[in-house]
């Protein structure tokens, strides 16, 4: 059975210099698809993630998530889920008051956050402040405050960014999770090993333009994955 | 919309607890208090009396010849006529002016700079004695006392702390907020929201306000400034008016910068040119003919018409217009930078 797509991205480009730009790409993701974005730093990874996340304002280009153009923001911010790389949670106030102001935002019901708290084992943590947190916490946080609206496509920026081995193993087993609950998934990252385990496609990101988009088996094969990490 | 901008407004007054915000505004007022106190302790009485009689007036010849007589405490200046003698007392040439009043030639109104002074009541106890030691009456060439302005120094004072607190919330607070907001990506946090941006800015330019009016009643309750309640509601449309428009200024020059520390210095660069023009206008000629063309003049000139002179938003309708007009055009400016995601 083919999925239905959830993201379509036709054409969409940004340009900051003539050397640090994306170039007009396409792809189509599908409902339940695991995607790492991998590629150098510049290559346009967080760019294009901060561009479908509505960061950004695109040159050109259209964007559609569940047949829904990203134009119309107050709309699509209910279908998308964003994790900055660095968490942008408001640090001089609790983990709880944190969520209670976006579920509030979203109009979703009080027991959400609730829900929130007990899935992502932040309970213990509800009243201290964000800034006393560790970096894994705050991301848990903000990985937890992505999903508040229910979004049906979630966009991690190097979720595991300066994390150690524990916090590390601990967010993909979110993902993990968070991927089984059938929600479709794009991440970027410059971990091999991250990216195998995870990824049920990978796309390269390489200048800008998009140089490969297929399998993790065909990836790992490919010349692609060779001139990148050798 | 409203829902938002309220859970937006009780927000940014969260922050306002939590950064100390609150605590700057809620300072202010209790330092203008002190330092009015300590102007009131510092006031000094000149012992000698400046007098000015209209050179056309008719005046009691009992009166002329006794001030002549006491010429060693009481210092006579001829005035050509009322205006004159006015401008002579604003400018603070004279203690007090001297018109006849009634058609019998027998009393005077005196014009004083403010009725409850010390100057004020050495006047009266001075000619009352001159008097006494004439004719054995008192309280007879003097029928009325007519203060120029309502009070003294406290006072006139007064609009310009609150013309400092309005641009203070404007271009000091504000500013950086919003670049605090955009700098640690908070704003575009928010954006993920379904919240609309006019949303957000409503609620920024509605902080601003309650700041404003907060400091702004602390210090009326602190200098226990009586109003009526028409004057009140004349002076609150004023402070929401001047609140609103510096407010909306504030936001748009915090999303002209990238960072905190740019906020401020250009916050700064802003508050100090729209405050000293304003509140030093009535000192100084160059500045007198500058002001009107700065929006906080249009703030400041209403607020101490209200305050010192019992005027109203009718005698203002330009000025209020104005700075609702200026905040309007800013919130515009700052909904378009937002859109693009300026500096974000």
């Amino acid at each position: 059975m083919v999925c239905p797509v959830t993201l379509q991205v036709q054409g969409i480009s940004k340009a900051y210099t003539s050397q640090r730009r994306l170039l007009a790409i396409d792809f189509s993701v599908r409902e339940g698809e695991l995607i790492a974005v991998v590629g150098h730093n510049g290559a346009g990874k967080s760019t294009l993630l901060k561009l479908l996340g509505g960061w950004l304002v695109p040159d050109g280009g259209e964007v559609q998530i569940d047949g829904i153009d990203q134009r119309n923001r107050r709309a699509i911010v209910r279908k998308v889920g964003f994790v900055p790389e660095v968490p942008n949670l408001f640090e001089c106030f609790s983990v709880e008051y944190n969520l209670s102001l976006f579920a509030r935002l979203f109009r979703a019901p009080s027991s959400s956050v609730e829900t929130a708290l007990r899935e992502f084992s932040l309970l213990p943590y509800r009243r201290s402040k964000v800034r006393v947190l560790s970096k894994g916490l705050k991301q848990r946080v903000s990985i937890a405050r992505s999903l508040l609206a229910n979004p049906s496509l979630v966009l991690l920026d190097e979720p595991t960014s300066g994390l150690d081995f524990d916090m590390t193993t601990e967010v993909h087993e979110l993902l993990k999770r968070i991927h089984a609950s059938g929600k479709t998934i794009l991440f970027t990252s410059h971990r091999p090993e991250e990216i195998k385990s995870l990824a049920t496609r990978i796309m390269v990101l390489h200048q800008g333009a998009l140089i490969f988009d297929g399998p993790p088996s065909e990836y790992f094969e490919s010349d692609t994955h060779r001139n990148l990490y050798t | 919309m409203i829902r938002n901008v309220i859970i937006m407004t009780l927000h940014d007054l969260a922050i306002a607890c939590q950064n100390k915000t609150l605590f700057l505004i809620l300072f202010i007022p209790v330092f203008v208090f002190v330092a009015l106190q300590l102007v009131d302790e510092n006031e000094a009485v000149d012992p000698n009396i400046r007098i000015g009689l209209l050179e056309q007036g008719s005046y009691p010849p009992a009166m002329l010849t006794t001030l002549e007589a006491a010429n060693a405490t009481i210092v006579v200046t001829w005035q050509s006529n009322e205006a004159a003698a006015m401008q002579w007392l604003k400018e603070g040439h004279g203690d007090g002016v001297l018109i006849p009043h009634g058609t019998a030639a027998q009393h005077c109104a005196l014009i004083v700079l403010e009725k409850t002074s010390l100057k004020t009541v050495t006047i009266v106890e001075s000619i009352n004695a001159l008097q006494r030691a004439l004719d054995g009456k008192s309280n007879y060439w003097i029928a009325e006392i007519h203060p120029v302005q309502e009070s003294g120094l406290q006072r006139q004072m007064l609009p310009t702390w609150i013309l400092m607190l309005v641009l203070m919330v404007g271009f000091i607070i504000l500013p950086a907020q919003v670049a605090e907001e955009k700098e640690k990506r908070l704003l575009l946090g928010l954006l993920q929201t379904p919240i609309r941006e006019t949303e957000w800015l409503l609620a920024k330019v509605s902080y601003g306000i309650i700041l404003v009016v907060l400091a702004a009643t602390l210090l009326h309750l602190l200098t226990a400034f009586d109003f009526s309640i028409a004057r009140g509601l004349n002076y609150l449309a004023f402070l929401i008016a001047g609140g609103f428009c510096f407010s909306a200024l504030g936001v748009c020059v915090g999303f002209l910068c990238r960072t905190q520390a740019s906020a401020r210095t250009l916050g700064v660069l802003f508050y100090l040119p729209l405050l000293l023009p304003s509140a030093l206008a009535d000192f100084s000629k160059p500045l007198h003919s500058v002001a009107p063309w700065v929006p906080s003049y249009q703030f400041y000139q209403p607020v101490k018409s209200i305050l010192l002179q019992g005027g109203g938003v009718a005698d203002f309708p330009l000025d209020i217009l104005a700075l609702l007009g200026a905040g309007i055009i800013a919130l515009f400016l700052s909904y378009q930078l937002m859109r693009h995601r300026w500096l974000m």
